[in-house]
C-alpha cells in the first residue's frame, strides 16, 4: 500500500519534528518576518475583532482568501495546517452527528459555517502571524508592548527546549516501544497497530515531565550566574534588547493596506 | 602564567549547610587560590568540592539558602554581602550538566546573553572576540541542539567567558566528554590561562589531565580541604587519592609498582619516559588483553552495505553510515569506537529496528530488520543507552525491571526480577525512583532493566561515560558479570581503557566506515588508524609504544608483568624509539 506508506512517512515522528522546528526557526525570509513585530501583534489584534464585523459568507470566505495568501507566503507548517483542517472538519461533522437526533442536520450545519469561519480565519491568521516571527522577534515585540521580561525569555526559551522535548519524548516513546509487546494481529488498517503507539506516547509524557523537571534546576543557576536577574531591572539591557525595532514605511503600509482590502471586501461582496 | 588581574579567591573556615539536611557539606574549609593559577579540585564524590566552587560565584549561599558560617571573597567582594550578578562578572561557571545552561537558540545568542543582560552596548564585539579566542568563528549562526557534545561544551565555556572574568570554574570537563574533544577543552583552558593571565579552576577525576595541564592540586575530603599542593607532589600522595576513589595516572601507577616508593614518582608519559627508558624490558608474549575468539558459524548480527543519513535545518542531510559492511558472531565481545558523529549509536540503533537502513540490510539472528517491529526484535536484542534516564519509564527501579516481563505475561515474573535485582546487587535501590540515584546506580540500574529482558545479544551505549572511576569499576565488573549470561555483547563507547581490557575485537568506525576491525591488540598496533579516527591509545599503550615495545600492553597490569618476566639484563631490550612527546 504505497499510499499508506507515503501517509506514515508524512506522519513520522522525525518530519513532524522537522517540520515544526522549521516552523519556530526558519522564517527569515518570509515576508511578514519582514515586518516590525509590534505592528504584527496590533495587526493580529485587529484580525482577532474583524471577522466578527461581518456575517456574510462571501465576505469570510474573502477574508479567509486573505489570510491564507498571507500564510502561504509566510511557510505555515502543513502538519499545523493539517490538525486544523481537522479539527473544523470534525467540530462541523459532530455537530451534524449529535443533529441527527434533534432536527435537520443539514441546516444545522449550514447555520454553524459562518461561526466556523470566523474562528478559522482567527486560526490562519494566528498561524500566519506566529510562524513568520521567530522567537526573538516575537518576544521582542511583547517586551515592547511592556510585557514583564520573565515571560518573554519564557517564550524564548520554550522555544529553546522545543527540540530537546521532541528528542526526549522520542526517546521516551522507543523505550516503551522496545520493552513492550506489539498486538499479534494489527487489525484493519493496522488499527489495533496505531491504537497501542497511540497508548504508548500518552504514557511517555510522564517520565518527560520528570525528566525536563529535574533538568531545570541547572538551568536556572546558569541563568542566574549569567546575569538574568540583573537584567530584570537594568534599563540599559532592555534598550539593547529592543534596539533593533524600527517603524518603516513597509510595516505601515502593510497595515494600511490589510484595512484597505478589509474595506474592499465589505464594500463589493 | 603570568595574571593580568589580581583576582584571588580567599575562603576562610566556611561551613554550609544544604537546607533540610543536618550534615553540614563543607565543614571549615580553608583554601587561597592566587590570581593566574591553574588548579584542580579533586574529592570523592559528596566530598562538597561542588559546593565549594559554587561559593566562589556566589550560586552558594545566594541561590541554595542553606546555613553559611567563615568567609568567602573573590576579587575583593566578600561574597555573601555580593550578589551573584556581581560576582558573576569576575567569575565565569561551566557546569558539569553543560547542556543545560545553554538557554538560547543560537550560537550567538547564547554568548550574547550575559553581554545583553548586562547591558554591554558591544556586545556583538563581546560575542566575536570570544568566539575568535576558543576557535569557535563561524558557529554563530548554528543551532546549539544540532552541535557535537564536544562544541556544545565550548559554547557553554565561551558564554562563561563573554563578560571577560578573571577566573574560570569548570566542573569536570572530561566527565561528560570523549578524551579528545576534553583535551581541545584543557587545550583552550590552557590558553586563557597562558596567554590571557586567566585564573582556571577545574573539577576534576582524570589525573592524567590533571598532571598535563594543572599547576597545583586541591584535595577535598568531608568538607575540608586536606591540602593544597603542586601537581608532582600532590600526585604522589598515592594513599589520599585513592581513599578518596581518584586514580593515579597509570603512568605513575606503573612506576609504583616497578620502581617502588625511592624518589618521586612520574607523573606525566613524558616523565614516565625520561624514567622507563634505561630499564630493561621483556619483547615478550602477548599476556593481557582478552583471549582471542575464532569466529564460529552464521553471523549473528550482519551489516550489509549500509547507508545512513538523516536531515538538519540549518547543515542539510547529514550522511552517518556509508555502504558499510560487517558481520558480528556469536561469543564475540565487541567493541565500537569513533569519535562523536562517526556513526556508533546509528548502528546500535539500526540493530534495534527503532531506525531502518536508506539502502543496504542489517540482519539480526537470521531476521531482516526492515521486516519487522522493534518490539518483536527485542525479543533477542537488549538496547541500553547511554543516558540511563532515558529508560527509567516506570516509578521504580523494581517496576522498570519488570515492565518488560510483566508486560509479555513471562511465568514467575516476581522470581525472575527478584533474581535480576539480586545479580547486580540492587536490593536497597529497587524501590526508588531510578532518576533519582546517582549516575552510577542509574547505570547499574539499566543495566538491570536490559538483562531482566533475557536477551542474547546487548547492545551497550557509552556504559562507562560520566562516570568516575569507582563507578566505573563497578559498571566494568557488571559487564564482565552480565557476558556470561548472554552471547554477545556490543559496546559503543570512547573509553579505549574498556577496550582494551575487556573486547576481544575492535571496530573502528570513521566517516560512517569501517576503518580497522580486529582483536585490541592489533587495533592498538596501528596509532595511525587511531590518529585518523580522532581516538587517544591509553597512557599505558602510548607508554610502551614510546618505549618500543611490540606488542605494546594494554593494560598496567601487563605492562607490569613484562617487566617481572625479565632479569636485569640490558641485551634483550629493543631499541626505545622516543618521540618528541
Amino acid at each position: 500500500m504505497p499510499a499508506l506508506d507515503k501517509l506514515r512517512d508524512a506522519t513520522s515522528v522525525e518530519t513532524i519534528k522537522a517540520d515544526l522546528l522549521r516552523t519556530a526557526y526558519e522564517n527569515e525570509g518570509s515576508f511578514l518576518h519582514r515586518l516590525d513585530p509590534r505592528v504584527l501583534l496590533l495587526w493580529y489584534v485587529v484580525f482577532l475583532f474583524v471577522p466578527w464585523l461581518f456575517y456574510d459568507t462571501a465576505v469570510l470566505l474573502g477574508l479567509l482568501a486573505f489570510v491564507s495568501v498571507l500564510a502561504v507566503l509566510s511557510r505555515v507548517s502543513l502538519f499545523l495546517v493539517g490538525l486544523m483542517a481537522f479539527t473544523v472538519a470534525s467540530t462541523l461533522a459532530s455537530y451534524a452527528v449529535v443533529t441527527v437526533f434533534t432536527g435537520d442536520p443539514v441546516a444545522a450545519v449550514r447555520a454553524l459555517v459562518p461561526f466556523t469561519l470566523k474562528l478559522t480565519i482567527i486560526s490562519v491568521s494566528s498561524l500566519a502571524v506566529f510562524s513568520s516571527m521567530g522567537p526573538k522577534t516575537l518576544s521582542q515585540g511583547l517586551r515592547s508592548l511592556g510585557i514583564p521580561r520573565q515571560f518573554t525569555f519564557l517564550i524564548t526559551y520554550g522555544y529553546r527546549m522545543l527540540p530537546v522535548l521532541f528528542e526526549e519524548y522520542h526517546d521516551l516513546v522507543n523505550s516503551f516501544r522496545l520493552r513492550s509487546t506489539a498486538p499479534n494481529s494489527p487489525g484493519w488498517f493496522r488499527w489495533r497497530h496505531y491504537a497501542y503507539l497511540l497508548k504508548l506516547s500518552m504514557r511517555a509524557f510522564y517520565p518527560m515531565i520528570f525528566n525536563v523537571a529535574k533538568r531545570s534546576r541547572v538551568t536556572v543557576e546558569a541563568m542566574e550566574a549569567r546575569g538574568f536577574s540583573h537584567s530584570l531591572n537594568d534599563e540599559a539591557s532592555t534598550k539593547l534588547r529592543l534596539a533593533e525595532m524600527q517603524l518603516r514605511p513597509i510595516d505601515v503600509g502593510f497595515f494600511v493596506g490589510s484595512l484597505l482590502v478589509v474595506a474592499g471586501l465589505a464594500r463589493f461582496l | 602564567m603570568t595574571a593580568t588581574h589580581n583576582s584571588r579567591i580567599d575562603v576562610e573556615k566556611l561551613q554550609f549547610r544544604y537546607p533540610g539536611t543536618d550534615e553540614a557539606v563543607l565543614d571549615g574549609a580553608d583554601l587561597a587560590i592566587e590570581p593566574g593559577e591553574f588548579v584542580a579540585v579533586i574529592g570523592g564524590n559528596g566530598s562538597g568540592k561542588t559546593t565549594l566552587c559554587k561559593a566562589f560565584n556566589g550560586i552558594i549561599p545566594h541561590f541554595y539558602e542553606g546555613d553559611m558560617q567563615g568567609q568567602v571573597t573573590v576579587a575583593g567582594h566578600d561574597v555573601s554581602e555580593s550578589s551573584v550578578s556581581e560576582l558573576s562578572q569576575h567569575v565565569g561557571y561551566v557546569f558539569q550538566e553543560f547542556d543545560n545552561q545553554l538557554v538560547s537558540p543560537t550560537v550567538f545568542e547564547e554568548v550574547a546573553f550575559a553581554p545583553m543582560n548586562y547591558g554591554h552596548e558591544d556586545y556583538r564585539e563581546r560575542v566575536h572576540r570570544t568566539l575568535d579566542l576558543l576557535d569557535l568563528d563561524g558557529l554563530e549562526d548554528r543551532f546549539v541542539w544540532e552541535l557535537s557534545g564536544g562544541q556544545k561544551h565550548l559554547i557553554a565555556l565561551a558564554a562563561a567567558l563573554s563578560l571577560d572574568p578573571d577566573i574560570l570554574v569548570v566542573d569536570e570537563p572530561a566527565a561528560q566528554l570523549d578524551p579528545v574533544n576534553a583535551r581541545e577543552t584543557y587545550d583552550r583552558l590552557a590558553t586563557l590561562n597562558e596567554d590571557h593571565g586567566k585564573t582556571v579552576v577545574t573539577i576534576e577525576h582524570q589525573t592524567e589531565f590533571i598532571a598535563e595541564y594543572c599547576d597545583s592540586v586541591v584535595l577535598v575530603e568531608d568538607g575540608v580541604v586536606s591540602w593544597k599542593l603542586p601537581v608532582e607532589t600532590a600526585l604522589n600522595q598515592l594513599e589520599d587519592l585513592r581513599a578518596q576513589d581518584v586514580h593515579p595516572p597509570q603512568v605513575t601507577r606503573i612506576a609504583e609498582r616497578v620502581l617502588g616508593d625511592d624518589g618521586p614518582l612520574p607523573v606525566t608519559l613524558a616523565d614516565g619516559l625520561a624514567q622507563f627508558i634505561d630499564r630493561s624490558v621483556d619483547g615478550g608474549v602477548r599476556t593481557d588483553g582478552a583471549p582471542e575468539t575464532n569466529p564460529t558459524g552464521e553471523p549473528v548480527i550482519s551489516f550489509d552495505n549500509v547507508s545512513h543519513s538523516y536531515d538538519t535545518l540549518r547543515s542539510g542531510t547529514k550522511d552517518v553510515l556509508d555502504n558499510l559492511s560487517v558481520d558480528l558472531y556469536p561469543d564475540e565481545r565487541v567493541v565500537l569506537v569513533g569519535s562523536n558523529g562517526a556513526g556508533k549509536s546509528t548502528l546500535i540503533q539500526l540493530v534495534t529496528g527503532l531506525e531502518t537502513p536508506d539502502e543496504g540490510t542489517v540482519t539480526v539472528d537470521g531476521t531482516d530488520t526492515t521486516g519487522v517491529l522493534p518490539e518483536q526484535l527485542a525479543e533477542e536484542v537488549v538496547y541500553v543507552k547511554q543516558n540511563p534516564e532515558e529508560m527509567f519509564i516506570d516509578d521504580s527501579v523494581r517496576a522498570d525491571v519488570a515492565h518488560y516481563l510483566a508486560d509479555r505475561s513471562y511465568p514467575n515474573v516476581e522470581q525472575r526480577v527478584d533474581d535480576v535485582i539480586e545479580f547486580l546487587d540492587l536490593e536497597d535501590l529497587q524501590t526508588r525512583d531510578g532518576r533519582l540515584l546517582s549516575v552510577g546506580q542509574q547505570r547499574r540500574a539499566s543495566l538491570a532493566i536490559g538483562l531482566a529482558t533475557n536477551p542474547s545479544i546487548v547492545l551497550l551505549d557509552e556504559p562507562t561515560g560520566s562516570l568516575d572511576l569507582a563507578s566505573r569499576e563497578e559498571v566494568g565488573r557488571t559487564i564482565n558479570r552480565a557476558g556470561e549470561r548472554v552471547e554477545t555483547v556490543v559496546i559503543a563507547t570512547h573509553d579505549l581503557e574498556l577496550a582494551a581490557s575487556w573486547a576481544t575485537r575492535m571496530v573502528v568506525l570513521d566517516g560512517g566506515e569501517v576503518i580497522a576491525d580486529g582483536p585490541p591488540g592489533d587495533v592498538f598496533a596501528d596509532l595511525g588508524v587511531l590518529e585518523q579516527a580522532n581516538l587517544r591509545p591509553p597512557q599505558v599503550v602510548r607508554l610502551g609504544t614510546e618505549l618500543g615495545l611490540d606488542p605494546a600492553p594494554l593494560t598496567v597490569e601487563a605492562f607490569v608483568n613484562r617487566f617481572g618476566t625479565t632479569g636485569s639484563s640490558a641485551t634483550e631490550t629493543t631499541k626505545p624509539i622516543v618521540g618528541e612527546q
